[in-house]
């Protein structure tokens, strides 16, 4: 996970240039740059923040279910931007160093992650991003097992949600803000 | 907001009945308070003639009253003349001109303006030439006295603008208006604007400084997307200003429109409703 510094690769706007339709988000400071960016084309900001703030925002499952099921599913899609910034999350909700290793693949995920429902549930996350095709029975039924139904939806929506915003970060290369590159250093995770 | 609340909007005066469409941004002249920093050098930004008469027949549909043509300037599209003829038949059409391209035999080019829905304007900015080329060219002065006669004797009918950094009425303005007069434009058909601060017109200092509601809330299209006003889609330093984009998505028009309307009902008063911008 190196600390990549270089620009975005599209214009992130600031206040000053904010469309007219999307200065509410501008108007308490810098709204980051998944923001900036999608103020370019206004007409979907508001529509792809409602969808990811219902998707990766509170639920029917834990916050630790849904930071697992994003930080996992951004590393398995690569996104520099948003490992760095969930990993952050990650640590805020109270995933532990050892945890976060375990997603990040540095050590086995049998040894991080001891209970076998979230084992189960990485099963799932781990079919919907990290592979393309049909996902076998068996991932689904191990995931059921542990998982009620309308959890897993939920969690699946999460990572679609996430991969759309790891391929927005990764193709337009948002820059990681500096807090959070200051707060992985500080933790030994950058 | 549907395409109906558009209608009634423009019907009870909440929504201006213009679209304004900026066809291309490249133009002959490059004057000093451009808002679009155009320039013969200028990216054309340019619509396509079918993306102009689709959104004068959409605009119609959704209660748009007129068409308003500017850019850039619109002459430099060989196809333009018979393209505002053609919005016409759904619209009346005003086209902004600098009006340096139809001298000599060039003058034909004009003939579909003669229409009872054109209307041709035509920037002037002092009745002392030197003052007016000094912001928009060498001759600039002399082609357009030269130009607007002939375009009424045509039967084409001419509206004069005056964008200033001085008063906007008063007695140092009675020379020019008196020039305007006798060219056979009557006062009602000159307009005097201030110079807006956006564009080339910022990086130069010059105009007043505007928000969107000094702006009219005309729906303007552009090829980057649709705009609140006709100040609206602004080039600074090479970059298109975004502080007045509404939507990127130009058609169906009634996406940009419904927008607009719901930016319009949503927005806080301005600073300053009186800056006489039109
Ligand atoms: S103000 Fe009009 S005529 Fe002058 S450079 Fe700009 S587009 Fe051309």
């Amino acid at each position: 996970m190196g600390n990549d510094v270089r620009m975005s690769r599209s214009q992130l706007l600031d206040a000053d240039q904010a469309p007219i339709t999307t200065r509410v988000y501008f108007a308490d400071g810098d709204p980051g740059p998944i923001v900036a960016a999608l103020a370019t084309v206004p007409e979907l900001l508001g529509p792809a923040l409602s969808f990811v703030g219902a998707a990766l925002g509170p639920g029917s499952v834990t916050t630790r279910a849904k930071e697992l099921a994003i930080l996992r599913t951004s590393v398995l899609q690569g996104c520099r931007y948003c490992i760095h910034a969930h990993t952050a999350v990650a640590l805020d909700v109270g995933l532990s160093t050892d945890e976060i290793h375990g997603l990040h693949g540095d050590i086995a995920l049998e040894d991080a992650f001891p209970q076998v429902a979230e084992r189960a549930l990485i099963g799932w996350i781990d079919a919907l991003a990290g592979a393309t095709g049909a996902i076998p029975d068996d991932v689904w039924i191990a995931a059921r097992e542990h998982w009620p139904e309308h959890a897993l939806v939920e969690l699946t929506v999460t990572v679609g949600a996430t991969m759309f915003l790891n391929r927005l970060a990764t193709g337009l290369e948002l820059p990681t803000s500096d807090q959070v590159t200051a707060r992985l250093t500080k933790e030994g995770l950058a | 907001m549907t395409d109906s609340a558009v209608a009634e909007a423009i019907n009870s005066g909440e929504l201006p009945g213009r679209v304004w469409i900026y066809s291309n941004y490249h133009c002959n002249l490059a004057c000093s308070y451009c808002l679009t920093e155009s320039s013969p050098r200028s990216e054309r930004r340019q619509l396509t003639a079918e993306q102009m008469l689709t959104i004068a027949i959409e605009a119609k549909s959704l209660g748009f009253t007129g068409i308003g043509v500017t850019g850039g300037e619109p002459l430099l599209l060989p196809w333009l003349p018979e393209t505002v003829a053609a919005m016409a038949a759904h619209l009346p059409v005003l086209l902004l001109t600098n009006g340096t391209l139809l001298g000599g035999d060039r003058f034909e080019r004009a003939a579909p303006f003669a229409h009872p829905d054109v209307a041709v304007q035509i920037s002037l900015d002092s009745h002392l030439p030197d003052v007016n080329d000094m912001a928009r060219g060498p001759d600039n002065f002399e082609k357009v006295v030269a130009l607007v006669p002939r375009l009424i004797v045509s039967g084409v009918r001419v509206r004069i603008a005056t964008t200033t950094a001085g008063p906007l009425d008063g007695p140092t303005l009675e020379p020019l208006r008196a020039l305007v007069r006798s060219l056979g434009v009557s006062d009602e058909d000159h307009i005097v604007r201030p110079i807006v601060r956006r564009g080339r017109a910022d990086e130069r200092d010059l105009g007043v400084f505007a928000v969107a509601r000094d702006i009219p809330s005309e729906l303007t299209i552009a090829a980057d997307g649709a705009f609140w006003g006709s100040f609206g889609p602004s080039v600074r330093a090479g970059r298109l200003d975004t502080d007045l984009l509404l939507t990127r998505t130009i058609l169906p028009l009634s996406i940009p429109a419904s927008t607009l309307l719901a930016t319009l009902r949503g927005l806080p008063e301005g600073a300053d409703a009186s800056l006489g911008i039109r």
